[in-house]
């Protein structure tokens, strides 16, 4: 394992002889964003036509109490989050398929309880919000072999995902009674699909935090539809502009010292003011 | 198979559903014919939808629906065409007609591209629907007409042996309702596959019906279309109130004045 890290360093070294990508530091967040940005811009193209960015913002949150729970029980926090992440998605899933509620209602109070359970917790351990503050706002800088080894597995996982279950997801996004009729199994489709976004979720708060986490699922994904008028170019698009605000996101933070994880979320809020640009000088069909 | 005359397609014995406590159908006796159109019939909230639904295996039920198959049209399952009523859709979705085949009938996911032979069948069935020129446009923002041809089309592609098509003249002015009925009579002559069809608009269904099964959650009748559109009927259906007049249209159009909303 170290050795293919090691391997891939020195790929870096040579692809880009610049100061900003010369600490290990820096390779590891310039991976880190590689790695998450555009596996978390493919899963917001259907997120979106789900409307369900407000479930990603809540599976975000929950990564709050997830971080909590691990520093109180003393075992690593970074895993906590992923798998109370991952329980939060499949209980919002199973409770909105059986109830009359809308999503949104649903996904309200699960928000809410998870993260009044996160604050309940740190009130009483005094101490906690130092811990808390890199997940937060997220540090790029701060990612471990571990988890970059983790984010390259996820994104494998993602790509194959897609490669089979795309077609299926959308259909389900376009109408579900529809995509029933044409033999999508609503509850497996929707339930692995919550399934990805939490990990992919819980993966990319190391690079952009808690708050911003939501931007690199929809802020890709928003800039497609403006630019894009089929299924294949809106997916390309919005992998396209995670790659390009992920980079130059990172440049940018380097030589203007600020946040990473910020400045890449500016750099994709960028790129959809130039798709809304284009958009709006489109001539209209 | 057994127990099947020749000619039925799709034999409907003691059929019951129910939701929540509640039968939204029950008890219905009904027979699809090879090659026929029957029309459903019958107020809102009769359990029309759900009928078809039930067909498609989409609500659970009690009773029995078996299809049947003459020999001569080979074996295994029967393929079930469906037309959904409507279809909310979002305007702006980056989805164009093209994809919307592919995204149902290619396993190579849509993000790669359609395949060619997706691409042949969606031109083909769009075609046979007569809207070939709709292929590369957005899915969203089709109107109600063009919609309705390209689900119509999709139908088509899997040459169905049954087709189910609900209100397929819903939210389509006048004139494209009597195209699209002038069209659909020929298409299911040409394609042979026996018709299912709600529809609220009664100058379709005698104009274009076989035989037509009335419905309001039991079996009201069902037979031949000159013999079940009385007055006696309409009236179980809809309430006393109803008749089914012709207005002064040159066309003798008529229409079903349900009054009061039974």
């Amino acid at each position: 394992m170290e050795s293919i890290l090691s391997g891939v360093f020195a790929l870096v070294d040579r692809l880009l002889p610049f100061a900003f990508a010369e600490p290990a530091f820096m390779k590891r967040a310039l991976l880190a964003l590689l790695l998450t940005a555009p596996a978390a811009a493919a899963l917001g193209v259907p997120l979106v036509q789900h409307r369900m960015a407000f479930f990603s913002d809540a599976i975000g949150h929950s990564a709050f109490t997830g971080v909590a729970l691990g520093i109180l029980l003393g075992v690593s926090p970074s895993w906590t989050m992923v798998a109370f992440g991952v329980l939060v998605a499949v209980a919002i899933t199973l409770v909105k398929g059986r109830t009359e509620l809308s999503s949104d209602t649903v996904i309200g109070v699960f928000f809410s309880t998870v993260v009044a359970l996160g604050i309940a917790i740190i009130s009483r351990e005094k101490g906690l919000t130092r811990n808390l503050q890199a997940f937060l706002y997220g540090d790029p800088l701060a990612v471990t072999d571990a988890e970059l080894l983790w984010m390259a597995a996820l994104f494998l996982l993602v790509a194959a995902y897609l490669a089979l279950l795309y077609n299926r997801i959308l259909l389900l996004g376009i109408h579900e009674g529809f995509a029933r009729t044409k033999g999508v199994r609503v509850p497996a489709v929707e339930i692995s699909f919550a399934l990805v976004v939490a990990l992919v979720v819980t993966a990319a708060i190391h690079a952009v935090g808690i708050l911003l986490v939501t931007a690199l699922l929809v802020i890709p994904a928003a800039a497609a539809r403006n630019v894009a008028r089929d299924a294949a170019s809106a997916l390309w698009v919005s992998v396209g502009v995670a790659v390009l605000s992920g980079f130059a996101g990172i440049v940018a933070s380097w030589y203007l010292d600020t946040a990473t994880g910020a400045t890449v979320v500016l750099a994709a809020a960028a790129c959809f003011a130039a798709s809304a640009l284009y958009r709006a000088a489109r001539p209209t069909r | 198979m057994k127990g099947c005359e020749h000619l039925h397609t799709l034999e409907i014995r003691n059929l019951t559903v129910r939701k929540g406590g509640v039968e939204i159908l029950s008890g219905i006796d009904a027979d699809l014919r090879c090659g026929e159109v029957t029309a459903l019939v019958g107020p809102n909230g009769a359990g029309k939808t759900t009928l078809l639904l039930a067909i498609l295996g989409q609500v659970p039920y009690t009773g029995e629906i078996r299809f049947c198959r003459a020999a001569e049209h080979g074996e295994g399952a029967p393929r079930i065409g469906y037309v959904p009523q409507r279809l909310p859709l979002d305007p702006d979705a980056p989805i164009t007609v093209l994809d919307f085949f592919a995204l149902s009938a290619q396993r190579r996911p849509v993000f790669l591209g359609a395949s060619r032979r997706t691409r042949e069948a969606a031109r083909e069935s769009l075609e046979r629907a007569g809207v070939p020129h709709l292929l590369h446009n957005p899915l969203g923002r089709l109107s109600g007409g063009e919609l309705q041809r390209v689900l119509f089309a999709l139908a088509l592609r899997d040459s169905p042996d049954i087709l189910l098509l609900d209100e397929p003249v819903s939210g389509v002015d006048v004139a494209g309702e009597e195209l699209f009925c002038d069209f659909l009579s020929k298409v299911q002559r040409d394609c042979r596959f026996s018709l299912l069809l709600v529809s609220h608009d009664l100058s379709v269904v005698a104009r274009h019906a076989d035989r037509v099964i009335c419905l309001n959650r039991r079996l009201v009748c069902s037979g031949a279309t000159t013999e079940v559109l009385t007055s006696e009927n309409l009236a179980a259906m809809y309430g006393p109130d109803a008749h089914l007049f012709r207005h002064a249209h040159a066309d003798g159009r008529g229409h079903l004045h349900d009054d009061g909303e039974k």
